[in-house]
């Protein structure tokens, strides 16, 4: 631990330039041929990923992957134009290619400069420094830990009739290297564990699942998290057995900490993406400095919590990440910007430039997105609940940036009547209004938890890595859409 | 890479593994050449060319399996993968159903007559991409002046090859081509602000749609949702448009298959052969359909594909089963095998058709009189194995047999076995648009939950 980003850094620039000989002189002549008065910017993003996963169900690991990807995206902009490119054949000639391809985006005259390669000085140390050997854990050590995962949930009771479990864990090495000479390397440890357990009873079949995740060392997800994360996922499957339907229509609704935090995503976080603001089509567009959540609601977007899921040193175009305040005691701060929305728009890039892989450009996306904690005691807004649902854990959402409706759907909930649960209810989605849902807020708990680190975002067709954070809230008027 | 050089590879990969201790492998190679122009406000926004291409190899010692997955080429790393894959194949267990699948008799189809291929694709010069994307766009803004703000028109086409072999002797490849214009502009009228969009794709470039008839569709489509209401919470008929009526029989196509069978996982389980929906419902299985976009000559195991009845006037025929699932549950394969790079095989399907009904769409939602007719659904709360649906809805709200005004801001929920047995009536108006094909559905009851 403690060891400085710059050196492994410099690592991942010496791994590109011993395996594809992606050295300064060749990246400097390169890019170089992305010069020209009508280019505004241009990028090399290089990437090698290798990944593992083993998987278990009924008792027996039955597969194991391993999966090695690797490529090179090269990205000319000019005003509002994107050209981008790619190869999986990495040597000079393909980049060179790929440079040719991207540029006739731009319709001036090609211009060839000499570009002076700098790598990126960074003091602060890594967020996620897990090495390649805190990741290679031999596979019969992951296979007991599998199997030890079948026998937590099974003991748990004995309804549970089928247990799926996996592991996968993933390194990636990325190096961009920009027009203005600027090149950042970094590595992106990550790993996941997954539990999904059937239950069965009287002919009614229920499920759960859980799981953990971060850029942190295998070792941290090894033995009693995993078992935790299969009990969970048993205790959410015995659960649901009991499920009763859901009251329909227009009620209170409080949301349980960490993951149910996927209501800031889906409600305000798409809605501040840079690009639907500079192009207008969201919700939320021109209205910096408007009330758009009740006082007691203060959001950020921050890349730089250490081992986060969501977390990066620097982003997919080498901006350092940060802490963004999207909305302070209720009012809308900012906006999440990639390098191209941030030119157009005569702002600074927050470090939220993100992309799926080298075969894609960057675009704006959340980091952890994350509601600061209140006053209240949880349970007190628990018991505030004169007739509402109490909605623990969710399923996924999606949202409609024009309109500003977004969904996410219970997978464990409780009906709540005078403040005491009365029995859990049967999934549900959950429709609202981003731009004034959080007006709705009306408690904030002490409660802050982040997600368990699963958190998975798509976008135009691409899936990055994210999280989410939120204490205990109470919303008014929430529809809910059950079946009674 | 050319067909042979591409077979040539993948005997290598096999034999390789082969000669690491496999004791039976197969493996696949699969290249694509994409190609997107997107304009925004008449203007060019964005030149993308990404070709791709990467091998999955899957290895067996005996019962034991790992799969490993490469957009590294090289004859040397895929050998170091072959290694890597045969000692994985070391640690995980052995399960008596894992093994290659027997293909069994037969040739593969005459490609052509598949209609997927264009060949050779047509060679479209990039201003003319270009035009036909800003056709489509300003087609949009020319529909209504209410259309004041676009996501842009876009014009793809995308040559893809796929290419697989196995130590049991099966070798095949097919190419598709695909050609898309897709157009997504945003009306606005006061403080109403709605987005809509409409696409087209067809395999071969001469029978796409017209891009300014795409552009049209698009404006259409974000006028008619301006001004939504919420509706008041109830329970009522709601008519799916075929275009969300996909999205319902694919929840019902994922619950046959085998996988979710023996895991317990569907609400359709123990049913072969008992109603699963009302009479009107009749679903079909085409792989060989011409111009299909789930069309193939063979599955992901290289069985040969074969046309079947799912769903025959609502009495569910067959689940569906790869090599594995059938074995599980002492069936044989229906050829639904479907495989990507990284992964075993798993059930998919390739067209799936619903047999569409004599009365258009206007007629349905006059026999509806009162209730929802829904365009469009957002999120994910579909629960396969209890068979419980909940879902963000937008659409038009029906009164008197005939539309009265956009609604949003409402969810739509029931249990899909009893949506399915309460289908009153199936339209008229199916069109091939991607690999499911539904008309609109016209289910009984269902409950709406708004203000």
């Amino acid at each position: 631990m403690g060891r400085q980003q710059e050196s492994s850094s410099s690592e991942v620039m010496r791994f590109f330039e011993n395996r594809f000989g992606a050295h300064e002189g060749v990246l400097a002549d390169i890019l170089g041929s992305a010069m020209g008065r009508h280019i505004d910017d241009a990028d090399l993003y290089f990437e090698y990923t290798t990944a593992q996963s083993l998987s278990m169900e009924e008792g027996m690991v039955k597969k194991g992957g391993r999966h090695v990807s690797q490529g090179v995206g090269a990205r000319i902009l000019a005003g509002e134009k994107t050209g981008y490119a790619i190869t999986e054949e990495i040597r000079p000639e393909t980049l060179h290619e790929i440079v040719r391809t991207a540029r006739s985006i731009s319709l001036g005259t090609e211009g060839v400069s000499t570009l002076r390669i700098t790598p990126a000085r960074r003091d602060s140390p890594s967020l996620y420094p897990v090495s390649d050997k805190d990741l290679d854990v031999p596979l019969s050590l992951k296979k007991e830990l599998l199997l030890e995962a079948d026998s937590a949930a099974r003991s748990q009771d004995p309804r549970v009739v089928q247990v799926m479990a996996s592991v996968s864990t993933e390194m990636k090495s990325v190096m961009v290297v920009r027009r203005d000479g600027l090149v950042s390397a970094d590595r992106l440890p990550l790993v996941r564990v997954n539990v999904t357990v059937i239950a069965e009873e009287n002919g009614q079949r229920q499920t759960g699942s859980f799981g953990y995740g971060g850029r942190i060392p295998f070792s941290e997800v090894m033995g009693e998290p995993l078992r935790h994360a299969a009990r969970e996922a048993a205790r959410q499957a015995i659960v649901n057995l009991e499920a009763r339907p859901c009251p329909t229509g227009s009620m209170p609704v409080v949301l349980g900490p960490g993951w149910p935090g996927i209501l800031l995503h889906e409600a305000i976080g798409h809605g501040l993406e840079g690009d639907f603001n500079r192009k207008g089509t969201s919700a939320f567009s021109g209205r910096i400095g408007e009330r758009v959540a009740s006082s007691l609601c203060t959001i950020i977007d921050d890349g730089t919590l250490p081992h986060r899921r969501g977390s990066l040193n620097v982003d997919d175009e080498g901006t350092p990440t940060q802490r963004t305040v999207l909305i302070e005691n209720g009012v809308l701060k900012g906006y999440l910007q990639d390098r191209l929305n941030a030119r157009l728009m005569g702002s600074a890039p927050t470090g939220n430039g993100r992309r799926e892989s080298y075969a894609h450009p960057p675009m704006p996306r959340m980091t952890n997105t994350i509601m600061l904690p209140g006053e209240t005691d949880p349970e007190e807004i628990v018991r505030s609940l004169d007739k509402g649902v109490y909605a623990v854990n969710f399923g996924g959402g999606q949202v409609d940036i024009t309109s500003g409706k977004f969904v996410f759907s219970t997978s464990e909930a409780y009906w709540v009547e005078n403040g005491r649960i009365q029995y859990p209810v049967r999934g549900a989605t959950l429709i609202g209004n981003g731009p004034d849902v959080l007006t709705r807020v009306s408690m904030v708990g002490s409660d802050l938890h982040l997600d368990p680190g699963v958190g998975t975002c798509g976008k135009d067709g691409q899936s990055v890595p994210v999280g989410v954070g939120l204490p205990t809230i109470r919303v008014e008027n929430l529809t809910v859409g059950g079946t009674a | 890479m050319k067909d042979s050089e591409t077979l040539d590879l993948l005997s290598f990969v096999i034999g390789r593994a082969r000669a690491k201790g496999a004791t039976a492998a197969d493996a696949l190679l699969v290249s694509s050449d994409d190609s997107v122009v997107g304009v925004r406000k008449g203007e060019v926004e964005k030149i993308h060319r990404t070709r791709s291409r990467g091998i999955g190899l899957r290895v067996f010692r005996g019962h034991s399996q790992a799969v490993v997955s490469t957009s590294d080429l090289d004859r040397g790393a895929l050998e170091n993968l072959a290694r890597e894959a045969v000692e994985m194949a070391g640690e995980t267990q052995p399960d008596p159903f894992a093994g290659l699948s027997n293909p069994g008799p037969g040739s593969l189809p005459d490609m052509h007559a598949l209609e997927i291929h264009e060949d050779p694709p047509r060679d479209i010069p990039q201003e003319e991409r270009i035009r036909m994307a800003i056709e489509a766009e300003k087609a949009a803004f020319g529909e209504d002046p209410r259309i004041v703000n676009s996501e842009g028109a876009e014009f793809q086409s995308t040559v893809t090859h796929v290419a697989m072999v196995n130590t049991e002797g099966f070798s095949g490849s097919y190419a598709r081509t695909l050609y898309g214009v897709s157009c997504s502009v945003i009306a606005r009228e006061d403080d109403s602000m709605e987005r809509d969009y409409w696409y087209e794709q067809s395999h071969y470039f001469r029978n796409l749609a017209h891009p300014g008839d795409v552009g049209r569709h698009a404006g259409r489509r974000a006028i008619s949702r301006l001004h939504p209401r919420r509706p008041q919470t109830t329970t009522c008929p709601v008519l799916f448009d075929a275009e969300v009526a996909r999205s319902l029989i694919s929840h019902l196509i994922g619950g046959l298959s085998g996988y979710a069978l023996y895991r317990n996982a569907t609400y359709l389980k123990d049913r072969e052969n008992t109603r699963v929906a009302s009479s009107g419902l009749t679903i079909r299985e085409d792989p060989l359909l011409k111009g299909g976009f789930g069309t193939r000559p063979f599955d992901g195991e290289g069985v040969l594909s074969k046309p079947k009845i799912l769903v025959d006037h609502g009495i569910l025929r067959t689940y569906l089963f790869d090599s594995y699932s059938g074995k599980k549950m002492g069936r044989p394969t229906t050829g639904n095998a479907s495989r990507s790079l990284g992964d075993v095989p798993h059930v998919g399907i390739s067209n799936v058709l619903v047999e569409p009904g004599t009365r258009t769409k206007d007629d349905l939602i006059h026999d509806m009189k009162r209730g929802l007719y829904v365009t469009e659904l957002i999120g994910f709360g579909v629960n396969q194995v209890t068979g419980d649906y909940s879902r963000g809805a937008f659409g038009f709200w029906v009164e008197n047999g005939e539309i009265q005004f956009p609604v949003a801001e409402m969810t739509i929920a029931g249990n899909l076995d009893e949506m399915f047995q309460s289908v009153l009536e199936v339209g008229s108006d199916i069109r091939l648009r991607s690999s499911i094909s539904s008309p609109s559905l016209l289910i009984e009851n269902m409950r709406v939950g708004g203000g």
